[in-house]
């Protein structure tokens, strides 16, 4: 899902209000996604809800699979700049990993659109996610999230670690029949100290 | 006894075939009374959800088969860090050449994916309860790190190792070498002393 963000000329031409019409787009195709599922979702559907007239919208993107593909490459993003921010916010290695799988894990529980597509359209995301797509996942997450882990790993390490927990993260995303709740914080760093660490820091611990 | 097994058996392996030749949306329950023999009547007896619950059963049924075959090819590996590398290294080669997933997948994820996600936590348990004899193995041994829970342990290394084999990642596993290090580092680093 992890998709390289479009530049759009109609975007810099736009009068730079306080919502761009991108943001409002985004907005709305997630609003959109939550309340009907993506299959049901039409190009109308996000521009009335966007408060755009059908027209200016489909002269920015197109239809919807380009308005569907910036939302998530723009959510992709987002997410990831949550989940590194979480990291910044930590002291120590420990902590920061606690950070990002309780965010990851949260930003995940609260996406409204998200949540509709595992539940009823499970079609519609797993194909991104598992086998050959999977992997392309996992290298794309954890080159994502990398930026966050430099500070706490040798340099060899650090792509290698961002994809192991990204690996972690969405197998518990994906079979949520886990004993371990990830958006709990005291919970996840019991098991991130007892099971996750001690792996990523062999052979020479750093912290 | 096999009265009631081998019909049930032969419907699912009928309709496993015909998902081979034709696909899964092309399918019919006409198709598996052909190939298996059995009867409509029977077949909705047996299956009273018809073609969807013919696919459901039919995709665990071959995963079943799948880690079967998996955990007889590594069973008698010499310690739990070689049972994994070994099988880690055989179910990637096994999930390559496996022809009728690579088809589906190709063809029709959606339909095939979520059904996987379905039957995906009766493969957790199976790993997770062929794992745990091997660990407490381990920890009789002495090899278990201080405090580790097995009954936390064992989940997590299956739910991870199924990861694994569907999406190695950067892991190259055709490479012992680099399984070896995912292993013994990344997966047991936390289990093993």
């Amino acid at each position: 899902m992890v998709l390289p963000t479009m530049s759009h000329e109609a975007e810099s031409l736009s009068p730079a209000p306080t919502e761009s019409i991108e943001d409002r787009a985004v907005r709305a195709t997630l609003a959109c996604v939550a309340r009907h599922g993506l299959a049901k979702t039409t190009f109308d559907d996000v521009a009335r809800e966007a408060g755009c007239a059908r027209a200016t919208l489909y002269r920015y993107f197109g239809g919807k699979r380009q308005i569907v593909r910036i939302t998530i490459a723009r959510e992709a993003a987002r997410i990831a700049a949550s989940i590194r921010a979480a990291a910044d916010a930590e002291a120590t290695f420990e902590d920061a990993v606690v950070a990002m799988f309780v965010r990851a894990a949260r930003e995940l529980r609260d996406h409204e659109a998200l949540q509709f597509l595992f539940a009823f359209e499970p079609e519609v995301v797993l194909p991104h996610v598992t086998f050959d797509a999977g992997t392309r996942f996992l290298v794309g997450a954890g080159s994502a999230i990398s930026p966050a882990l430099t500070r706490f790993l040798p340099a060899e390490r650090v792509e290698r670690t961002g994809e192991w927990l990204a690996r972690v993260a969405l197998t518990h995303a994906l079979a949520p029949t886990s004993p371990i709740d990830l958006t709990d914080e005291a919970e996840t760093r019991a098991f991130v100290r007892e099971l996750v660490l001690p792996g990523l820091l062999r052979p020479e611990p750093t912290t | 006894m096999n009265v009631q097994v081998e019909p049930r058996e032969r419907v699912l392996a009928s309709t496993y075939a015909c998902v081979a030749r034709f696909g899964m949306g092309k399918t019919t329950v006409e198709d598996v009374v052909k190939e298996s023999g059995v009867s409509r009547a029977s077949i909705y007896r047996l299956f009273p959800g018809g073609k969807d619950q013919l696919l459901r059963e039919t995709v665990g049924w071959e995963m079943n088969r799948f880690f079967t075959r998996l955990a007889e090819a590594v069973y008698d590996a010499p310690d739990f860090a070689s049972l994994l590398e070994e099988g880690l290294v055989f179910a990637h080669r096994a999930i390559q050449e496996h022809e009728v997933l690579r088809k589906v997948l190709e063809t029709e994820p959606d339909r095939l994916l979520p059904l996987i996600t379905v039957e995906q936590h009766r493969v957790l348990d199976f790993i997770t309860a062929f794992l745990l004899p091997y660990l407490e193995r381990e920890q009789r041994a002495g090899r278990v790190r201080p405090g580790v829970d097995l009954q936390v342990a064992a989940p997590y290394v299956a739910r991870l190792v199924l990861s694994l084999i569907g999406s190695p990642g950067r892991w190259d596993m055709d490479d012992p070498e680099q399984v070896r290090l995912l292993v013994r580092e990344e997966l047991l680093g936390g289990i093993l002393v």
